[in-house]
């Protein structure tokens, strides 16, 4: 038996994005085991949610779990309060707040692909990936007023309107943004360095996926067509605007940056038919009910399924509020994925995992 | 470049992977020199001005002429960044924080009379040393807090004492 080595990552390295430990055992540079410590950045979220802030607050306060998937949360939340103070909300209302979803879910994927980029030691391609990305941030900013924190879905409806030039200004960027995209698809597809980096690298097979409860894209990539916008349509009619679910067969790093390319299409034509059959009504509807028994939400953020349960008492506060983040899930099939890699390729299979420790530690 | 759409079905793809891989080196090489030669994709941030659109959600204007002073602003805004202070006189004063504000407009939308409160498409100044915008704001907040209890005992304990008087008056009678 070669010797073994136990090489520690993190909570501090220069590949990772966010504080998360991983043990690596390896033997000759070939890993065979791991071991992960992820609450690094637990802020007690839930407890000042049903302690110190009212329940249409809260929106607010989750918005600030996690800056990538910020709608998801507070879309997610808007919508477990509104089944607690039971009030359906207006269909614009629901239509926007798909057309931010969607909007942000192509920013999160252009910023993950841009990070397996920079991982695998391709420094343009992020530098490419990043500009294109910039674009949706600029147009995330026209419709909520601000880059990163939305504050879009409150209980009831949303903030804001959509403004006709400003749908205008989106579906202008998505024109242009279609060749930028399918460059960067071949540039993921056919680039040959880049291919030795992610091809067979962190796989995981559909059987391994299923066992482990994997969700969202890296659940996908292993052939796993698991995505709450195919199962559950009361709350947001997602196959309605043209949803349509992406799988691979491959399940690994490449496979999975395919996936995410391939969203990025079904997104903006989403965006599209959401915009060209906007329906005209109010956009929030006022109630002065309080929060009263159980419900719980899910839906589908760029990393996967998001859970929320809320309990509520007929008072401002809330009794309980729990959130389940997609990458807690997913956190057992990561270790699994590692087995069998050389220790050269942990940044990129890392990278493509697409890890967000804001949302599962809370 | 073969576009997108095409090459998504596995088989093409396959023999996409298959292709000459040096053209594709060399193409992405002469980009690469041709880039050298192109404008910058960057803003050169202090001199050239950024994208901020036109409702960009700024900080909060507030006009007293028009307050009613129902204070609904204060008990809606998550942060706590809006506080009325009271003196003795029952004269409230509004005070606000930039740097705890999050900007989210609940204070306009609670707002029942419109025009009061305002939101800018102005980005807030940045904090100062001098302003003490965090232990100054604490401070301020909690004597804001304990002026308006100190009314509410000023004025109950005056009520009080007109009610004695007035007790007082009709047991003479």
């Amino acid at each position: 038996m070669a010797k073994q080595y136990e090489i520690p990552v993190g909570a501090q390295h220069i590949s990772l994005l966010e504080p998360l430990h991983f043990k690596f055992t390896t033997e000759n540079e070939k890993i065979v085991s791991t071991t992960a410590n992820i609450y690094y950045v637990h802020r007690g979220i839930e407890k000042a949610c049903c302690t110190k802030f009212k329940f249409r607050q809260v929106s607010f306060v989750v918005g600030r779990v996690c800056g990538l998937c910020s709608i998801s949360h507070t879309t997610a939340y808007s919508q477990v309060a509104e089944k607690l103070i039971k009030i359906e909300i207006p269909a614009r209302a629901k239509y926007l707040r798909m057309l931010v979803i969607e909007l942000d879910r192509i920013h999160s994927h252009l910023l993950c692909l841009s990070h397996v980029a920079e991982n695998s030691g391709f420094e343009a391609l992020f530098m490419k990936t990043m500009q294109y990305r910039e674009a949706f941030m600029e147009l995330l900013e026209a419709v909520c007023g601000n880059r990163v924190q939305y504050d879009f879905s409150i209980v009831g409806g949303v903030a804001r309107d959509l403004k006709p030039e400003v749908a205008m200004m989106i579906i202008g960027r998505l024109k242009k943004f279609k060749s930028q995209l399918d460059e960067l698809v071949d540039i993921f597809q056919n680039n040959w360095t880049l291919g030795l980096k992610n091809k067979n690298a962190g796989a995981i097979t559909r059987e391994d996926a299923m066992r482990l409860n994997v969700v969202g894209p890296f659940a996908r990539a292993a052939g796993l067509a698991v995505d709450v916008r195919n199962e559950s349509q009361e709350l947001l009619p997602w196959i309605e605007v043209g949803f349509k679910i992406i799988t691979e067969t491959g399940g690994d790093a490449y496979s999975r940056s395919l996936v995410r390319l391939r969203e990025i299409y079904v997104s903006m034509r989403m965006v599209e038919n959401i915009i060209n059959g906007l329906p005209e009504s109010a956009l929030i509807t006022e109630t002065k009910a309080f929060p009263d028994g159980e419900a719980v939400v899910r839906i589908e953020a760029p990393r996967g399924e998001l859970f929320y349960y809320a309990k509520g008492n007929k008072t401002q506060i809330l009794e309980r509020l729990k959130i389940k983040a997609p990458t807690f899930s997913n956190v057992s099939a990561m270790l699994e994925g590692f087995e069998g890699n050389e220790y050269g390729s942990v940044p990129a299979i890392i990278a493509s995992y697409d890890p967000c420790l804001s949302c599962t530690s809370r | 470049m073969v576009p997108c759409r095409q090459l998504l079905p596995r088989t093409i793809l396959a023999c996409h992977a298959r292709h000459d891989e040096k053209r594709l080196m060399m193409k992405t090489f002469f980009k690469a020199i041709g880039n050298l030669f192109k404008r910058p994709v960057t803003v050169r941030y202090p001199f050239e001005k950024t994208y901020i659109p036109d409702d960009y959600r700024g900080v909060i204007d507030f006009d007293e002429q028009l307050c009613i002073w129902c204070r609904r602003c204060e008990m809606a805004c998550p942060p706590g960044a809006i506080v009325f202070s009271q003196d003795m006189q029952g004269k409230q004063t509004y005070h606000y924080n930039r740097a705890v504000c999050i900007f989210c407009k609940e204070c306009v939308r609670t707002c029942p009379k419109e025009g009061a409160l305002l939101q800018t498409n102005q980005p807030a100044k940045f904090a100062l040393k001098e302003e003490n915008i965090n232990n100054g704001w604490n401070a301020l907040f909690e004597e804001a807090v304990v002026s308006r209890e100190k009314y509410a005992a000023e004025k109950k304990r005056v009520a009080a004492e007109k009610a004695a008087a007035a007790k007082a008056a009709t047991a003479k009678q």
